[in-house]
């Protein structure tokens, strides 16, 4: 049996223009998208502009939707996904990107919060080297905590192509990783 | 479950039982339960790794992004009065109602009025409505 979509109610009441329902679908998609964006992108302006988008795609398409064609959580996905992907080919990056985008300078922050903002900038960065196959299927399967079925249909790959991706994702991560610490790549003005 | 096979799931989908595939997670936790050295070794490694994950952070959008996001959805369009057809429907229904309780109306008063030369007062008129429970019995207040 098919699981019911969660968000179809909400969806109908979005699509009927109802304020509340405005405001509830931001609250509960907005930080998702912005997220999946900034981790695709690595760009969190970039983002901001991606979800923008993506919530003018959710008004136009709520009094259309039909429930139970798609769950609406992984068609906004494909649609966040697809404005990634064309912003990525805008910028010309292929595979492995060494143009990075640019880091904002980092105010002055208290001791305890250093080290947190610099591991913070380190994964960024090795994300930001990941193949975009790679990185997607990172970004959904580890920080949107999507089911692996979800994330690989989304993909269009198998569980098994999936789970390779994965696997490459996380050894080249790791690496990255290694390289930015023997570097001394986590003082944030070495990334400029 | 192979340790080998334990490992490869831990390198592709994390230390956490949970992200792994569901067909396999009983069989790679006992092999976790039993202690299994090669197993406990590759989940170390992926448990650090997930820890370095965990570390990104993504700011939540402030507020006022977040208006802005909702100001961006269309409002629901107002309707002229003519254009609302359940509006117009249900004043023509409270039209048709009215009209046709005074029509029945019309019917009862001619059904119950007295036909002329009887006497105003008498027969089954006076007494179906000198006892009502909303009027009382006349003799009732004319002894107060």
């Amino acid at each position: 049996m098919k699981e019911e979509d969660p968000d179809t109610a909400l969806i109908a009441r979005v699509g009927n223009r109802e304020p509340g329902a405005i405001r509830e679908i931001v609250a509960r998609k907005l930080p998702r998208i912005v997220a999946l964006a900034a981790r695709m992108l690595g760009d969190r302006d970039e983002a901001d502009d991606v979800a923008q988008e993506a919530f003018l795609r959710i008004w136009n398409i709520a009094p259309k939707w039909r429930r139970g064609e798609a769950r609406f959580d992984t068609w906004l996905h494909r649609v966040t996904l697809n404005l990634c992907y064309d912003r990525l080919r805008r910028h010309r990056e292929t595979t492995m990107s060494d143009d990075l985008p640019e880091q904002a300078d980092v105010a002055p922050l208290p001791d305890e919060r250093i080290e947190a903002a610099h591991a913070n900038e380190r994964i960024a960065t090795a994300l930001a080297k990941l193949p975009a196959r790679q990185r997607e299927a990172l970004v959904l399967q580890y920080y949107q905590e999507l089911p692996n079925a979800d994330a690989a249909a989304l993909m269009g790959v198998s569980v098994d192509a999936l789970e390779s991706l994965l696997a490459r994702a996380r050894r080249n991560l790791r690496a990255a990783l290694a390289d930015l610490a023997q570097s001394g790549g986590d003082a944030p003005k070495e990334h400029r | 479950m192979t340790p080998e096979r334990f490992r490869h799931i831990t390198e592709a989908y994390g230390a956490s039982p949970e992200r792994w595939p569901a067909g396999e997670r009983d069989a790679a936790l006992a092999l976790v339960n039993a202690g299994d050295a090669e197993a406990l070794a590759a989940l170390a490694e992926a448990r650090a790794l997930d820890g370095m994950l965990d570390a990104h952070a993504v700011a939540a959008p402030g507020p006022e992004f977040a208006r802005r996001i909702v100001d961006s959805a269309p409002t629901r369009p107002a309707r002229a009065f003519w254009r609302r057809p359940r509006i117009w429907f249900s004043g023509v229904g409270f039209v048709g109602a009215g009209a046709a309780g005074v029509a029945a109306g019309a019917l009862l008063v001619s059904l119950l009025a007295p036909a002329p030369g009887e006497p105003a007062h008498g027969g089954w008129f006076e007494q179906s409505y000198s006892g009502t429970a909303f009027g009382g019995a006349p003799s009732d207040w004319s002894d107060q």
